[in-house]
């Protein structure tokens, strides 16, 4: 019975956050701010324990997201708003004197959503369909960020001789946010969580 | 080519509604994504982006029209002030309602935005949430309680042995599925109310983990396609000591009507709490559409002011323009057609006249060439007349002179001299007689006359025949007087040398022929008588007959001279030197104490075709005529100067013969050619008359002057080539010498 209580209190615990940026300047920058460059930020993700092997004739991946929430993406998902989530995994064959070839282009998209009546936070894998609910927001993060055993190719599609490197990018996808949000997640780095591009080098 | 298509394709009407057209298009999809439309809602940043996109181009066209203007303003273009009053107040009238409308627009979003959420109703569904889980927790904690139970009967269960005991459970108990499994998640035996579901649902690794501290789970959770689960999962202590220990895995479904009840309450909830948490950004975004509605509306209208303008002011722009073409003088501009309204109306008018006045321009131009070559013709012919003609306005200003009449009467005034008659008097007092006799004729206006008038210029004596005739037109030579005239000079020196050669033929031949009876008869008559007569008688015989005899003698070398003058040779043309031939003649001379000969010779002189004899006879005469003339003179000096020389295209050799003695007497000097006009003591009147002669038959011509120094000058002119005046003559002489040697 104590964990259940901990586990709402945790959930209820979470303070409303302000907007930390006044409604005029929101406003200025909503009606004109999508006309100008959009500014660099620091990334909000990091992958970790990237690793490779070949298993059965076909390349496996290991890795691990580390996705850290701003605090306008936070009082979005315990709003109600569900947030999507992309993990981009590319695998390039190097060559000299031209751009890297493109083998494989593999996407994984991941929806994470708040639960108000269970407390639960609940993440989807829309590429499987797989569904699964978690009490607190760390361990749906962590679940969602695992990447264990994930078939990458197929050992025939690699050339023997050639060097091959597995890049990897995640990204929270504005597209998928309520359509009034959209513009604001555009031009603000808040709402502009990504990671930058690892790269693994492929080996068998 | 291309940038041509472009533009037709992008200017009139059609292309600006089309565009207006899908603007309202995209625009209404923009406001339908807003309201988070499910077709739209994808295409939301787009349709922003397209929205924007037509924004800036919008605003790059209404630029570019603006700097155009302003260029256009500053050039002070036709036109250019119009449409920009035209654009300003299209402007205004676009922008006042649209603003006014903005204004209240946002108020009316704003406003109606907030109306939507409302604390009381925030409350009522969180406590309707609450309510609905605090009936599910009284519910779980049931449960919870049941699967304590359900743990210590398992206590004491092995691996074997629990299988049947959870089936068994499970088909007590309200359990969906109930599963024993090892802490590493491995299924150690599970029973599943659904015979179909071979694989349980499993807990996730978070709740393996929390067992794992040794803290049982149990949950309300939202399962995918099933609905709201109750999931238990507790730890089950292992009979075996050394074994470790396991897990017991409930789910249980909320029943049907809770879980609906909650679902609905769970939904509501959510979109509420996300609709409230999408306030301000709902704002920004209808605030977004309504401003780009605004500015793409605001920018068209701006952009239909520009265009309308222009199509407004375009004809009366073609029309400043066209004027502006016919004051400079371009009648062959034609204004485009706008249409048919009364600006149409107005440029078609217009085009109308521009192509009547270019037309009376080109016939008054043709009028005009054909009124030049008319005059031109006119003063070709006039050119080519030998009769002088001269016209006078009605102010007896002198308008037109002909080359003729500026050869005949020595003037240099050009073809349209604008001098009066007593301007032309005062300029060429040698013109008197002539003015005077044309001033007269012009007061008395009686229509054609004809007048001879006698002129004293330095060519000697002029003769004139004038005939005059006031013009007959209308307007401009109303008034006007014209006068032709002819030089009869020559005319009536000719007949007077014809006559004089006719007399001197006659004369010869009455003369001659009784001379050499009557010079016989007298010889005759001396021979017979004188020496039968007295001496006395004798003597008055001898005298007479001696006196018939020289006077006979004397009156036959006249008839001779008159025989020669009416009869000359036929001319033997050939190449003569002149200059070798002066020679020749004037060293005859150079032993006569007389007379002092000086020649003047240039060198190059060329040869001409002439008779030797003839030109050999000249020279002795003019020679002969200096000596007669000037006996008074000690000493006579005789200057004889030859050269070539040219003149209006006529090349000719001139001879001058210039002495110191009296000079010829003034009364004679305008007949000083003429037969038996002499004033020497001894002179028969005809050398003179014969060099002339001489020189007429070789195409050339003479004249005598007074030196001012005192002495006569005669100065003679031949053609280089006169083979033509040659022949002519050798024609005339034929004839003449045919008849002069007839035998009576």
């Amino acid at each position: 019975m104590g964990f259940i209580t901990h586990v709402l209190k945790k959930a209820t615990a979470r303070p409303e956050r302000d907007d930390p940026a006044c409604p005029s300047c929101r406003q200025f920058l909503f009606l004109f701010g999508l006309l100008l460059a959009l500014p660099l930020h620091a990334a909000d993700f990091f992958i970790t324990g990237i690793h490779t092997r070949l298993q059965d004739n076909v390349y496996l991946l290991d890795a691990h997201v580390d996705y850290r929430f701003s605090d306008e993406a936070l009082t979005a998902l315990d709003n109600g708003v569900p947030l999507t989530f992309q993990l981009t995994i590319e695998i390039e064959r190097k060559r000299k004197w031209w751009l890297d070839a493109e083998v494989a282009n593999l996407q994984q998209r991941y929806r994470l959503q708040f639960h108000p009546l269970s407390h639960q936070y609940l993440v989807q894998n829309l590429n499987s369909g797989a569904f699964y609910a978690y009490q607190s927001l760390s361990a749906a993060l962590d679940a969602m960020g695992t990447l264990h055993d994930f078939p990458l190719l197929d050992v025939q599609l690699i050339e023997k001789g050639e060097k091959y490197e597995v890049l990897l990018h995640a990204e929270l996808d504005i597209e998928s946010l309520p359509s009034p949000l959209r513009p604001l997640a555009y031009i603000t780095p808040a709402w502009r969580l990504n990671s930058d591009w690892y790269t693994w080098s492929l080996t068998p | 080519m291309v940038l041509n298509t472009l533009k037709r394709l992008t200017s009139g009407p059609k292309p600006v509604l089309l565009l207006f057209f899908l603007l309202l298009t995209s625009l209404y999809m923009m406001s339908a994504a807003t309201q988070n439309s499910a077709v739209f809602g994808r295409l939301y940043s787009l349709l922003l982006a397209i929205n924007i996109l037509a924004l800036v181009l919008l605003l790059a066209l209404i630029g570019r029209h603006l700097i155009s203007l302003i260029t256009r303003y500053r050039r002070r273009a036709a036109g250019s002030r119009l449409t920009v009053r035209l654009v300003i107040m299209f402007v205004i009238l676009a922008v006042t309602p649209i603003s006014v409308l903005y204004y209240f627009s946002l108020q009316f979003l704003h406003r109606g935005i907030d109306s939507w959420f409302d604390l009381r109703v925030e409350q009522a569904l969180e406590d309707a949430l609450e309510l609905g889980r605090t009936s599910l927790d009284s519910r779980l904690r049931e449960l919870l309680r049941q699967s304590r139970l359900q743990v210590e009967s398992l206590a004491h269960e092995t691996d074997a042995t629990a299988r049947l005991k959870i089936h068994d459970m499970r088909e007590r108990s309200e359990a969906v599925e109930l599963t024993l499994l090892g802490l590493n998640g491995r299924v150690i035996t599970s029973s599943t109310i659904d015979p179909s579901t071979v694989i349980p649902t499993l807990p996730n690794t978070a709740i393996l983990q929390q067992l794992r501290r040794g803290l049982d789970y149990a949950a309300l959770e939202p399962i995918r396609d099933r609905g709201l689960h109750m999931r238990i999962v507790m730890l089950v202590p292992n009979p075996d000591p050394l074994g470790e220990p396991r897990l017991l895995h409930a789910l249980y479904a909320v029943p049907e009507r809770l879980n609906t009840l909650a679902n609905s309450v769970q939904s509501a909830f959510t979109q509420y709490k996300e609709l409230a948490f999408l306030r301000k950004p709902l704002k920004y975004s209808f605030t977004l559409t309504l401003s780009l509605v605004l500015l793409l509306s605001l920018l068209t209208a701006v952009w239909a002011a520009f265009f309308s303008a222009r199509r407004l002011v375009a004809p009366i722009s073609d029309l400043a323009e066209g004027t502006r073409a016919v004051a400079a003088g371009d009648y062959d501009m034609r204004l485009p057609l706008p249409g048919r309204d009364e600006l149409g109306f107005l440029v078609r008018s217009f085009n109308e006249m521009t192509r009547k006045i270019a037309r009376a321009r080109d016939e008054a131009r043709e009028s005009q060439q054909q009124a030049e070559e008319q005059r031109g013709y006119l003063e070709a012919v006039l050119a080519c007349l030998s009769s002088g003609v001269l016209t006078l306005d009605e102010e007896a200003t002198l308008h037109t002179v002909n080359s003729a009449a500026e050869q005949i009467l020595g003037l240099e005034l050009g073809p349209s001299p604008e001098l009066s008659l007593t301007e032309l008097q005062s300029r060429y007092p040698v013109l008197e007689p002539l003015v005077e006799t044309i001033a007269a004729q012009l007061d008395h206006k009686h229509g054609a006359w004809q007048a001879e008038v006698v002129l004293f210029g330095p060519n000697g004596r002029q003769v004139l025949i004038c005939r005059g005739s006031p013009l007959r037109g209308e307007g401009k030579s109303h008034g006007e007087h014209v006068i032709v005239f002819d030089d009869v000079t020559a005319l009536i020196q000719a007949q007077r040398d014809a006559a004089w050669g006719e007399v001197a033929r006659r004369l010869a031949h009455e003369i001659k022929n009784p001379l050499t009876p009557i010079q016989l008869s007298a010889e005759r008559l001396r021979h017979k008588y004188l020496n039968t007569m007295p001496s006395e008688d004798a003597e008055v015989l001898d005298r007479s007959t001696h006196t018939i005899v020289q006077q006979v003698e004397s009156m036959k070398e006249m008839v001779k001279a008159f025989s020669d003058y009416a009869r000359p040779p036929k001319l033997q043309l050939e190449h003569v030197d002149l200059g070798k031939l002066l020679n020749e003649v004037l060293d005859l001379y150079h032993g006569d104490e007389r007379i002092s000969i000086r020649l003047h010779a240039s060198h190059s002189l060329p040869h001409i075709d002439a008779d030797m004899g003839r030109l050999r006879q000249l020279l002795h005469n003019l020679v002969k005529n200096t000596l007669e003339a000037g006996e008074t003179a000690h000493p006579l000096t005789l200057d004889v100067s030859i050269h070539c020389a040219e003149k209006d295209r006529c090349r000719f050799v001139e001879m001058r013969f210039e002495d110191n003695g009296p000079g010829f007497p003034e009364p004679l000097l305008g007949q000083l050619f003429e037969p038996y006009i002499t004033s020497k003591p001894k002179g028969t009147g005809l050398g003179l008359a014969i060099v002339k002669k001489i020189v007429e038959e070789h195409g050339g011509i003479l004249w005598a002057e007074n030196r001012e120094s005192g002495g006569a000058c005669i100065t003679l002119r031949l053609p280089v080539q006169s083979k033509v005046a040659a022949r002519t003559d050798e024609a005339y002489y034929d004839d003449d010498s045919h008849s002069a040697n007839g035998k009576p």
